[in-house]
């Protein structure tokens, strides 16, 4: 049986043409995900009295712990490419902040709009890609701050090559997307993925590099470790900003440094096919 | 005129679980039980086509699929199978206030509603506050929203959905909310939709509502489409499914809404009003003659009978109680069979410009029975060409004496 909801936009001659028409609408789109993302900012911090500073002071005790535990007990500091360590350690929490928190603020954001998603119509994808910028927002606060702190005790290892901190920011702004919509669908109909991610959290940030050096890793294993695209993003911007004394991922990985890129164009090429396959049933379901 | 909206043997089934399984537990211990679904067809087969720039009423008892169907045209539902199209812009909003955030101000939930309404934030700062005027609410736009009156908050979602460019707006029970002066708004609203040309879909339980503004009404059964016609005769039709009046009644005869007592000895069978000549209305001019007409059937042994009639405006302000005396029936006519009109005139009707309802009440002549009243039954509106501000014309003359 044929299926089919058509929405026809009668054009006035001349006035307006179907590209400029779906320009207008991705622009009213874009903006509907500017409005969401800027209202859960506030929200998340309004009643509490230090506001956006929670943000900011958790990754930082968690450093604090770390720290303490990984330098001052295991002298994770003084080992093979232990450069720079504090503010090694510190970007790989805030970047790995970024990914835990993003995710699973997303995981969210289609089941905790019930109410918008069987009321109105709009891309649901538009609830996903606000709740990603409005985690978005927090980290790039944060990561000017390292940089700021970094560059006022001297521990910036700056040159042309810092140009590329932007795209693997991308990257990892790219794998946050595609997981999110990949959980943000499937927690719709199985809320046990929510527990499941909070474990999986845990492994990953044994998994990738975060705590210890890459340096520390015996060589044959580098490659593995490596081609867990957190891994990567993290060694590569921490190589790009904290020290020129750890390698780009790439020198240890040769060609396999495509698998990384992989993982990320599968996970987005994933989350968007099944995000569109559930998205009708969203608003039966919830 | 096209076809606004063109919806083609249209089917929606919902697959109700018999246990849902949102665990993964419950999934991996019962994989063989996912047949165990019961089939709900909120929607069989329903065709019909809406012209641009008409007024559709969907009315149905509680799922008959009405709410269903509008989801199904705003695209919230896809189709099992079955063509929906719609030429034009569609309002996103079903309800009023989807989406506001208590914890926000209420500009920023204009900003926010306005911005899945469509509107970039730079249209929303031209127009915000024209929005938070019309809403009433200018000492009050930075308080959160919480902080607001439920009126406070229909008031403003009522004020940031008006603001839809859609050609296309389809209403859930939009109308079941507010108080007499949002009622005002919302016909107001309304008339200027239908000046300018667009095409509103309403859902509603509220069948005076239906009549009121409606130019077409379908009656939806168990997901069918039951009956598709002029609003007063699709509703008449629905209240006859309902029970609350017998086939044998006229159908122009309405009884909208509201309750109905009294040991019935005499029974109120219609109520009409009408206009000069003779047509039964719901819209009259300030000012234009009105008949209300009361049809009566004697079903036991009653003495005589009084009908009095009370005048309300649609947020409950009582404006009149005209009684009729009829103490000197004929033994006749009061025995049981005997069937008879009781006409109310009024040559000039004071009443300027809003929605009144009508209650009919036949008791005995010592008002200490009542054989049957019928509360709130007939929803009519005035519409005042001279725009008069005030509740009555007074109907005065003015002399001028100069010295």
């Amino acid at each position: 049986m044929a299926t089919s909801v058509e929405t026809h936009i009668p054009t006035d001659a001349g006035a307006a043409t179907a590209a400029e028409q779906r320009r207008g609408t991705l622009r009213r789109h874009a903006n509907l995900a500017r409005e969401l993302a800027v209202s859960q900012f506030k929200l998340k911090y309004t009643g509490s009295v230090l506001g956006y500073l929670w943000s900011l002071f958790k990754p930082l005790m968690l450093f604090a712990i770390l720290y303490v535990v990984f330098a001052k007990l295991f002298h994770l500091d003084r080992g093979n490419g232990s450069d720079n360590y504090i503010f090694q350690l510190l970007l790989g929490i805030v970047l790995f902040t970024f990914f835990q928190e993003t995710t699973q603020t997303a995981m969210n954001s289609i089941a905790s709009n019930g109410n918008m998603i069987r009321k109105a119509y709009f891309p649901r994808v538009i609830l996903v890609v606000a709740a990603t910028l409005s985690s978005l927002m927090t980290f790039f606060i944060n990561l000017v701050l390292i940089i700021v702190i970094a560059g006022a005790l001297g521990k910036l290892a700056l040159g042309w090559y810092s140009l590329l901190t932007p795209l693997f920011v991308i990257e990892l702004y790219l794998l946050v997307l595609g997981v999110s919509l990949l959980l943000s669908s499937l927690f719709v109909f199985y809320r046990d993925l929510g527990h499941i991610w909070e474990i999986f959290m845990q492994l990953l940030i044994y998994a990738s590099a975060v705590i210890f050096p890459i340096g520390l890793v015996p060589d044959r294993f580098k490659v593995w470790v490596l081609a867990n695209p957190v891994a990567q993003i993290i060694e590569d911007v921490r190589r790009s900003l904290v020290s020129t004394r750890i390698r780009w991922s790439v020198e240890f990985m040769g060609p396999a440094y495509v698998v990384p890129f992989g993982i990320i164009a599968i996970v987005l090429g994933a989350g968007w096919f099944v995000f569109n396959r559930l998205t009708p049933r969203f608003a039966e379901y919830l | 005129m096209s076809a606004a909206i063109t919806c083609a043997n249209v089917n929606k089934t919902f697959r109700i679980p018999l246990d849902r399984s949102t665990t993964l537990k419950y999934r991996v211990t019962h994989l063989r039980s996912s047949s165990r679904y019961h089939d709900l067809h909120a929607l069989d087969d329903v065709s019909f086509e809406v012209p641009e720039g008409q007024f559709l009423g969907i009315i149905g008892h509680n799922g008959s699929g009405k709410s269903t169907l509008l989801k199904v045209l705003s695209r919230i539902y896809a189709p099992d199978s079955g063509r929906v199209q719609i030429n034009g812009n569609v309002s996103p909003f079903l309800e009023l206030g989807v989406g506001f955030n208590p914890e926000l101000t209420a500009r920023e939930n204009v900003y926010l509603n306005g911005a899945v309404l469509g509107l970039t934030h730079a249209e929303l700062d031209k127009r915000i506050d024209g929005i938070i005027g019309f809403a009433e609410l200018e000492n009050f736009a930075d308080q959160k929203l919480k902080n607001y009156s439920s009126g406070m908050q229909v008031r403003l979602a009522f004020s940031v959905a008006i603001q839809a460019d859609a050609q296309i707006l389809l209403m859930d029970e939009v109308l079941a909310v507010g108080d007499a002066r949002f009622q005002e708004k919302c016909f107001d609203v309304f008339a200027r939709y239908k000046r300018e040309g667009k095409t509103v879909v309403l859902v509603t339980h509220d069948i005076a509502s239906v009549n009121l503004y409606c130019d077409r009404a379908l009656l939806l059964d168990h997901g069918k489409l039951h009956a598709d016609g002029p609003a007063s005769e699709v509703t008449a039709l629905y209240r006859r499914m309902m029970g609350q009046v017998s086939e044998a009644e006229d159908s122009a005869a309405a009884v909208d809404t509201g309750d109905r007592w009294g040991t019935r000895e005499v029974e109120i069978t219609g109520v009409r009003l009408l206009d000069i000549d003779g047509g039964t209305h719901r819209v009259f001019s300030a000012g234009a003659p009105v008949l209300v007409e009361v049809d009566y059937a004697v079903h036991g042994q009653v003495d005589g009978f009084l009908c009095a009639l009370r005048v309300d405006r649609s947020d409950g302000l009582t404006l009149a109680q005209p009684e009729a005396v009829m103490a000197q029936l004929s033994m006749q006519r009061q025995l049981p069979g005997a069937t008879g009109t009781l006409r109310y005139r009024v040559d000039a009707l004071p009443l300027l410009a809003a929605s009144y309802v009508l209650s009919v009440t036949l008791h005995d002549e010592h008002r200490g029975h009542t054989y049957d009243h019928l509360e709130r039954t007939l929803a009519f509106r005035v519409i005042d060409e001279k725009s008069r501000s005030g509740l009555v014309e007074l109907g005065g003359s003015w002399v001028v004496e100069e010295r």
